[in-house]
């Protein structure tokens, strides 16, 4: 079943090829402009699209592309000469640690908060937490990330306000990137769990004389998960493709900042090699929520 | 004050890491962005070039102000009126690794440079060296005007005389490496420069640390370390929590620092231009009237004064006022919407005409600069768009010629008159050489070329002058100003000056207060 699952994945990636490719071909500027910088003559200009094959018709260099791609070969940056899977390699685990610390913290914080929240609907927590949610929703990521800059590393100096390293280096990036997803998490958990908690089952639970610790932990929350499972999936997702705001923000060295780097250098190869990394992370993601869902509900089965 | 207790515990767990570089013991710079890579061949953009100059040195050198200085060649003497020249070469030298430093390792790095194999892109400051530029297009096997003299000095045949020779060879691109140079010198470079390369995590920083074997002064601080930070306002932050040496002010902040940190600020005229490229070959603009007339129709000094923050000084031809052959005193075009008018209508526009402005959309200042020039040429009749792209793009319409205007900035790769009209106005430039207005005009054309031949530097400067006279009267371009740069300069930081040009500045002098 996994396998099936996993050949079929392959006519999406297959397509995310072809539109990156074409996509590229239209979009203007020059990646040998970028290469030879602000002052070049034309005979360089013309060696080098040539040794890159740029002249070449469009079939002809997606077959090389393609060609290398199926050979696992990512191929070079035009601008570094760095093998472009290297270049990913080494900038994944930075995305990584930074998507699971947002991650982390967006379950922790934003269940948490939804959970107390459906508790007492219509309570000051409750309104307080859908606050919260709205702030959240509605702050655009760039000016929380300074702002959090601002206070935590200028005024009070308790973090550093950017770069790579231990712990504390995780904290003001991973809470910049986690917020929408702590105040979605949130609206979504106490939607859910308000409506489970108004089922017949919840009330045959508080019948038997359960523990409302019991009731709520055990029935209500198991079975309002389905739908926070989709919303943590997706944000995965996207967090493990990059954040190009949040790195750009936090001088974090993760994929993200390599793709817009790329783009801004017309480095073609870089931007193809990096679009098909990140949907090949994407649709894995996606399969493993899947498959969570089944764990979650056991009326869900694949075959 | 409440809200800020709830965090307290937080600051007893995490200051470790704050703590450390605040302690203060290292030098840290930045740059906006990863470098290409540590070999000086592929140095094509400012953060490669910057990088290349702490590790590597040419055979001469720039200092902060642009004054030209001995590097790996103490002394050297232009014959045949400037079509030879001979360098001398420092005996006693050596790399990173030990090598000792020798003649050959002059002609192996500059063919290395040359060689098509190598895909550098920026090969130009060697070209005027006899038969390199067949060898770069792979149709010599040899650079005949590369002429090794034993182990002591390297003698240079041009093709033609060349007065800024000398300059061409302290660009980055002309750096000396070792014979033969290590495969994986893009990575692990070797130099015989003052700073030699501990680590570089890409996207994050690099460290270097004193090179104490090296010819010169040797850096007065031990290590240097390089954060690749992209973004203005973050950079800033950096510098504010005490994690930078040194911050260049964005010029949407001026006032802030001004008002703030004044005793942080250093100022220094910039070897830069800004100005806006009209595109001599398209439509009205081929009428010097109407260029003429645009630059009438501006308000400069006040775009200056208020958008600008006063960051500039008014341009009146395009050779900075710091360099020979600047000019400060000549009569700029007046702001004077009636001569505009006037202008226009004896081109044939009485009714005005449409035109469109091309910027990139990172520059927010210089979009606020193109919404005022927009302003001013409503009022005479011209109606401009403004068309937004991103720096690649823009620069690609500019290069070919399909922008009706673009504003855009020229950054001096060696301090001398010639970088600002060689690449600018001769019709040789045309496109990507530089020459975005495709201002042609064979006059010009051959006085810059005598300029360049002349070896006596009162001359070359009169000559200088009267060409920048003559392309000024011709309005190739908006002319805007030269930008000064404002930097601040962390009050421990000693023995650091703002640099006029990129590669000036290579951070031997500079330490952390004791």
């Amino acid at each position: 079943m996994l396998g099936r699952r996993l050949l079929l994945t392959l006519p999406t990636l297959a397509g995310v090829l072809v539109v990156a490719f074409l996509l590229l071909n239209v979009v203007p500027g020059d990646p040998v402009s970028e290469m030879v910088g602000e002052r070049a003559d034309s005979a360089t200009i013309a060696r080098l699209r040539a040794e890159l094959h740029l002249d070449d018709p469009l079939p002809v260099q997606f077959g090389h592309y393609v060609w290398g791609v199926v050979r696992g070969d990512l191929g070079r940056s035009y601008i570094t000469g760095r093998p472009i899977a290297q270049d990913l390699a080494e900038r994944f685990p930075k995305t990584l640690e930074l998507a699971l610390a947002a991650m982390t913290l967006a379950a922790l914080c934003g269940i948490t908060l939804g959970v107390l929240a459906a508790v007492g609907p219509g309570g000051a927590f409750d309104r307080l937490a859908m606050l919260v949610s709205y702030l959240g929703v509605s702050f655009p990521v760039y000016w929380v990330g300074l702002l959090l800059i601002l206070l935590f590393a200028v005024a009070l100096q308790w973090l550093p306000p950017s770069g790579s390293g231990g712990l504390a280096y995780l904290v003001l990036p991973a809470l910049t990137l986690g917020m929408r997803s702590i105040a979605f998490l949130a609206r979504m958990t106490r939607g859910a769990m308000i409506d489970v908690l108004r089922s017949d089952f919840i009330r045959t639970a508080r019948a038997k004389g359960l523990s409302e610790a019991a009731v709520v932990g055990r029935h209500a929350f198991r079975n309002a998960l389905i739908p926070v499972i989709t919303v943590l999936g997706l944000d995965v997702g996207n967090y493990l493709t990059g954040s190009l705001l949040t790195e750009t923000i936090f001088s974090w060295p993760g994929v993200g900042r390599y793709v817009l780097t790329a783009i801004s250098k017309r480095d073609l190869p870089a931007i193809q090699g990096s679009i098909l990394f990140m949907s090949v992370v994407f649709v894995l993601v996606n399969l493993l929520t899947d498959l969570l869902y089944a764990k979650a509900d056991p009326r869900i089965a694949y075959d | 004050m409440r809200f800020l207790q709830l965090f307290a515990p937080l600051a007893l767990i995490l200051p470790a890491a704050c703590g450390e570089s605040r302690s203060g013991a290292v030098l840290a710079y930045y740059e906006t962005y990863d470098p290409r890579s540590l070999d000086p061949a592929l140095s094509t953009d400012v953060p490669t070039g910057e990088m290349a100059t702490l590790v590597y040195d040419g055979l001469t050198q720039f200092d902060a102000n642009g004054n030209l200085l001995p590097g790996l060649s103490d002394r050297w003497t232009a014959e045949r009126d400037g079509r030879r020249y001979v360098f001398h070469l420092r005996p006693g030298v050596k790399f990173h690794d030990g090598r000792p430093f020798r003649a050959e390792d002059v002609r192996q790095s500059f063919l290395r440079v040359l060689s098509p194999a190598t895909r550098g892109g920026r090969a130009w400051p060697l070209f005027p060296i006899a038969g390199a530029q067949a060898f770069a297009g792979g149709t010599a096997p040899e650079v005949a005007g590369i002429d090794v003299l034993g182990d002591t000095a390297v003698a240079f045949e041009l093709v033609e005389p060349l007065a800024v020779f000398p300059r061409f060879l302290a660009m980055p691109v002309a750096s000396i490496v070792p014979t033969p140079a290590p495969p994986d010198l893009a990575e692990h470079p070797v130099g015989t420069g003052p700073w030699r390369l501990v680590a570089w995590l890409h996207d994050d920083y690099l460290l270097f640390a004193k090179h104490p074997a090296y010819w010169g002064t040797a850096p007065a601080a031990d290590t240097l370390s390089v954060r690749i930070i992209p973004e203005p306002l973050t950079q800033a932050a950096e510098f504010e929590a005490g994690r930078l040496s040194v911050v260049e002010i964005p010029f949407s902040e001026t006032r802030k620092w001004e008002a703030e940190h004044p005793e942080w600020l250093q100022r220094k005229p910039a070897l830069r231009i800004t100005y806006v490229a009209l595109n001599n070959r398209r439509g009205p603009l081929r009428d010097p009237r109407v260029r003429q007339a645009i630059n009438h129709a501006v308000n400069v000094p006040e775009i200056l004064r208020t958008i600008w923050g006063s960051r500039g000084i008014r341009a009146r031809g395009a050779i900075p006022p710091t360099l020979p052959g600047g000019d400060t005193t000549r009569a700029a075009y007046d702001y004077d919407p009636t001569a505009a008018k006037r202008l226009l209508a004896a081109a044939g526009y009485p009714n005005g005409l449409a035109l469109r402005l091309w910027r990139t959309g990172t520059n927010v200042a210089l979009g606020r600069v193109c919404q005022a020039i927009q302003a001013d040429l409503e009022k005479v009749g011209i109606r401009v768009e403004i068309v937004v792209r991103d720096a690649s793009s823009q620069r690609e319409a500019a290069r070919k010629g399909v922008a009706d205007m673009a504003i855009l900035d020229w950054w001096a790769d060696y301090p001398d008159g010639d970088n600002f009209l060689y690449p600018l106005f001769h019709s040789a430039s045309f496109g990507p050489g530089g020459n975005y207005a495709f201002y042609s005009d064979p006059v010009t054309d051959s006085l810059i070329l005598t300029a360049r031949r002349t070896l006596d530097d009162a001359t070359r400067t009169a000559q200088y002058r009267e060409i920048d006279e003559r392309v000024f009267r011709a309005a190739p371009w908006l002319y805007l100003w030269f930008p000064v740069d404002l930097w601040a300069k962390h009050p421990s930081v000693e023995g650091w000056e703002i640099p006029v040009i990129f590669t000036g500045q290579r951070w031997t002098g500079a330490q952390r207060a004791p």
